[in-house]
């Protein structure tokens, strides 16, 4: 007879009946004592790991560090590893190197202290910032984003609103005098909901670049247009004017260039200029202005009409065509950026007219080409600006995941990452990277150490910097842009942050920004009035039902505006 | 007769004719090309037809191979460690796609079992699907199983080459389908009569007659993996040489010639895959069946 598979369910039976009573209890005993005892050794062990490692602040940076570093070292950690990311011009690596460079200098204070641990920094530099933010937001949330990223203080207001950057504002409690030193619209930039998400590593301004060998041939007078332009006596017309004056006499091929694609932020700088507002403070929302928008509309397009500015202007490419317009002077004026100031001096954008081949252009030369201003008043009555956009280090929420008992060492960890942060902002430090990428300092006393004429002539060797990597990464940058003429033009244009205008940090305000390029777009190629285009500013607004929300569309098309009068 | 001739021989005019149109079809893509590679040794990117804007070079393959992304300053980037990542994704999806697309096509093709025909269904209705489209549902899954921090640099590489993979599968598997489809039913009998085993049959009988097929699966499969972009962005924490040039093109100051260098390796293996796998693919069309 073949047995049937059912009928194990008999030897169950046997077996349940084969056990006496006290075979049973015991083994309940057993099973109840390990249970219990199991559950004892989770509850205890639990509370082991949930009980985490604090040190207080006390705001003396190297007492902070070394209490750091003991405790760490207390817990066997030998070894604290971070990532800082950051994107920009390859000049601006400071962003990032600038953590390294704290790094060493902390390590070194631990092995002078006896404290036997290390920090080791990994980098990732783009060019593009966006790319840098974006991939911030996607790591995130699969535990891999860095532990610092320098990147735009624009982005604070959605990293912060979804918890993915730290909120500084008690860690600063006990350093108020370290923020202190940096300027305060640099601070209030950071500030998100009234708490401080981010430091200021650097910030810029956007002057208006003016040839002067373009403005002598056509016998224009620049001495004393700067202060006209900060006090309002030369506005867009005048431009117009000088523009026209030069294309006319042959000097120039064309008036003004800008920048292509978008129109934040340097265009943006016009609606500020002819006193629009982009953002209402009372209610936290964005804001068309119709009348300053259709300004700065009509303005460009007169410039357009009279072939001062190409029709083409927002699909030209930088490296082919704006920049060597600029640099071999077939403009008379530029809306560009103080970094442009070293970008020249490091880019081959420059034809020389010996050789033919491109070639960067020597500081002298960039001296001897360029006047600049602030950016002009759109009409008389009303005033200069310029914009600002920092950069801001901002640190992870959960800096230092990536190191060992995470979970209870984290307060160590996180307040080790902002103390990277402010040993990054060392006044060498910041002024270095002033220098090499031609942004503003952010702090008086790294503008007080630019002053200092023989700091800046020992700069070449970096005395000061500690580690290797960073002497290594920066000593040809440093060498070709260290010298008195950048430091002095540094200096001279630190002035224009009293005009600055910032952008909003509002979470939609990215969308509006590529409306105004589209537009903008469409008025210099003559597809769309600058009445028009307004309107279709309008109508795209609200056909976005987030946009239609977050806009306040406020102003009228002004009647029988125009530039020319 | 008159007016009767081979049909296998085509006069030299008409061969003529057919190669001029060929050529003048992928004349924009051979244009494209040459300018891309021209500019990666020229000071300033060659993108119009004016040779006075090529400024002979080599810094550009200097610099590139250095790892640095810029003629002063920059940060140095480790190439090589991009471009082998690169090569491991693309290999990885490769193999999967072959070895999952030639025994899928192998059942469907040759066994008969329920929700055959819905499978083969499914499989041109996951095909209709970009891999963009899928991307949240993928993002979800990489989620739920993630392991813990030390071990997700090898998960994601893993997860990149599965999903990657999984997208390609059901054109591999029609292709490979069709393939089988052609061998006649006989020589796979005969070997069974001799005691092979249906893997046996597979492997040692069927797949050495249908090597254009499986080069071919091979070569769609490492271009997706080596082309891909969406899905390395979003879950490998190490970065392909397609991320590297996404995050240094676009910027204001990008220097463009160094991206062209980089696009032209980027571009290399492609080619020389190609070209190794050439003779192997077009036998398909004459054949269709490697005798």
């Amino acid at each position: 007879m073949i047995p049937s598979p059912y009928k194990a369910s008999s030897g169950e039976e046997g077996l349940a009946t084969g056990l006496t009573k006290v075979q049973a209890g015991i083994i309940t005993i057993i099973i109840l004592v390990a249970v219990v005892a199991g559950v004892y050794y989770m509850v205890t062990q639990g509370r082991e790991a949930e009980k985490p490692v604090t040190v207080e602040l006390t705001g003396d940076f190297e007492t902070d560090v070394v209490n750091i570093g003991k405790a760490l070292a207390a817990h066997g950690i030998k070894e604290v590893k971070y990532t800082v990311w950051s994107g920009g011009d390859p000049n601006s690596v400071m962003r990032v190197y600038g953590i390294v460079e704290a790094a060493a200098r902390i390590t070194k204070i631990w092995g002078d202290k006896g404290v036997d641990v290390k920090i080791t920094v990994t980098t990732r530099y783009e060019s593009d910032p966006k790319i840098v933010y974006s991939d911030y937001i996607s790591k995130w949330t699969l535990g891999q984003a860095p532990d610092i990223m320098a990147n735009g203080y624009v982005y604070i207001a959605s990293l912060a609103e979804e918890g993915y950057i730290l909120d500084l504002t008690p860690y600063l409690e006990k350093y108020s005098d370290f923020l202190e030193d940096f300027y305060s619209a640099l601070v209030d930039a950071m500030k998100y909901k009234g708490k401080i998400y981010g430091i200021p590593q650097d910030t810029e301004a956007r002057p208006i670049y003016i040839r002067k060998d373009v403005a002598e041939c056509a016998g224009i007078d620049l001495t004393g247009l700067a202060d006209k332009v900060k006090n309002g006596e030369f506005t867009w017309k005048d431009l117009y004017d000088l523009a026209l004056k030069a294309k006319n006499a042959g000097c120039a091929e064309w008036g003004v260039i800008h920048r292509k694609g978008s129109a934040h932020p340097d265009l943006i700088q016009f609606i500020f200029a002819f006193e629009g507002k982009l953002y209402n403070d009372a209610t936290g929302k964005l804001v068309l202005d119709k009348e300053a928008v259709y300004k700065w509309f009509a303005t460009e397009k007169a410039f357009a009409d009279a072939g001062l500015l190409p029709s083409d202007m927002m699909g030209w490419d930088w490296g082919k065509q704006i920049h060597p317009t600029v640099v071999n002077g077939k403009t008379l004026a530029f809306i560009g950026g103080v970094w442009h100031w070293t970008e020249w001096q490091t880019k081959s954008y420059y034809t020389d007219p010996a050789t033919g081949e491109p070639r960067p252009l020597t500081a002298e030369e960039v001296h001897d080409f360029f006047y600049y201003t602030l950016f002009p008043a759109g009409e008389p009555g009303k005033k200069p600006v310029t914009l600002s956009q920092p950069y801001a280090w901002m640190i992870n929420s959960k800096a230092g995941y990536q190191n060992p008992d995470f979970d209870k060492l984290k307060d160590l960890y996180l307040k080790l990452a902002f103390l990277l942060v402010v040993k990054a902002s060392d006044p060498d430090i910041n002024a270095i990277h002033s220098i090499i990428s031609s942004h503003l300092p952010v702090t008086k006393s790294a503008l007080n150490l630019l002053r200092d004429s023989s700091w800046v002539a020992d700069l070449v060797n970096l005395p000061t910097i500690v580690s290797g990597e960073v002497k290594n990464s920066i000593s040809d940058i440093v060498a070709r842009t260290a010298n008195p003429i950048n430091v002095a033009f540094l200096e001279d244009a630190t002035y224009m942050l009293d005009y600055t205008t910032f952008t909003p940090k509002h979470p939609l305000y990215p969308k509006l920004a590529e409306f105004f390029a589209e537009a903008i777009d469409k008025v210099l190629r003559g597809t769309l009035s600058p009445k028009d285009a307004v309107d279709f500013l309008v109508s795209k607004i609200n056909a976005d039902p987030d946009l239609k929300e977050a806009v306040e569309i406020v102003g009228e098309i002004p009647s029988g505006w125009s530039l020319t009068g | 007769m008159p007016g009767m001739r081979d049909v296998e021989v085509r006069s030299r005019a008409s061969e003529a004719l057919i190669l001029l149109v060929i050529l003048a079809v992928s004349l924009p893509l051979i244009t494209g090309y040459s300018l891309l590679i021209l500019s990666g040794f020229s000071k300033s990117m060659v993108t119009n037809l004016d040779p006075s804007s090529f400024y002979p070079t080599l810094m550009n393959w200097i610099l590139l191979l250095q790892g640095r992304t810029a003629q002063f300053a920059g940060i140095r980037v480790n190439i090589w460690g991009i471009v082998a990542n690169t090569l491991v994704v693309a290999l990885g999806v490769s193999a999967l796609v072959t070895l999952v697309g030639s025994l899928t096509g192998y059942a469907v093709s040759r066994m008969n079992f329920a929700g055959r025909k819905h499978i083969m269904m499914l499989l041109i209705l996951l095909h209709a699907f970009p891999g963009s489209v899928l991307v949240v549902g993928v993002a979800f899954i990489y989620r739920m199983f993630m392991p813990p921090l030390e071990y997700i640099r090898f998960y994601s590489f893993f997860y990149v080459i599965v999903a990657r993979a999984a997208i390609e599968i059901p054109m591999a598997t029609w292709l490979m389908k069709g393939f089988f489809d052609m061998i006649p039913w006989e020589i796979e009998w005969s070997a069974i009569v001799d005691g092979a085993s249906r893997f046996r049959v597979w492997w040692n009988v069927l797949l050495p007659m249908i090597k254009p097929g499986v080069a071919a699966v091979m070569l769609f499969g490492f271009l997706a993996g080596w082309m891909d972009l969406i899905y390395v962005r979003t879950f490998l924490v190490d970065r392909t040489l397609a991320t590297f040039i996404e995050a240094n093109a676009e910027a204001e100051y990008a220097y463009l010639p160094l991206v062209a260098v980089a696009g032209t390796l980027y571009l290399l293996p492609t080619i020389i895959f190609f070209i190794a796998a050439q003779r192997l693919i077009f036998t398909i069309s004459v054949s269709g069946i490697k005798g």
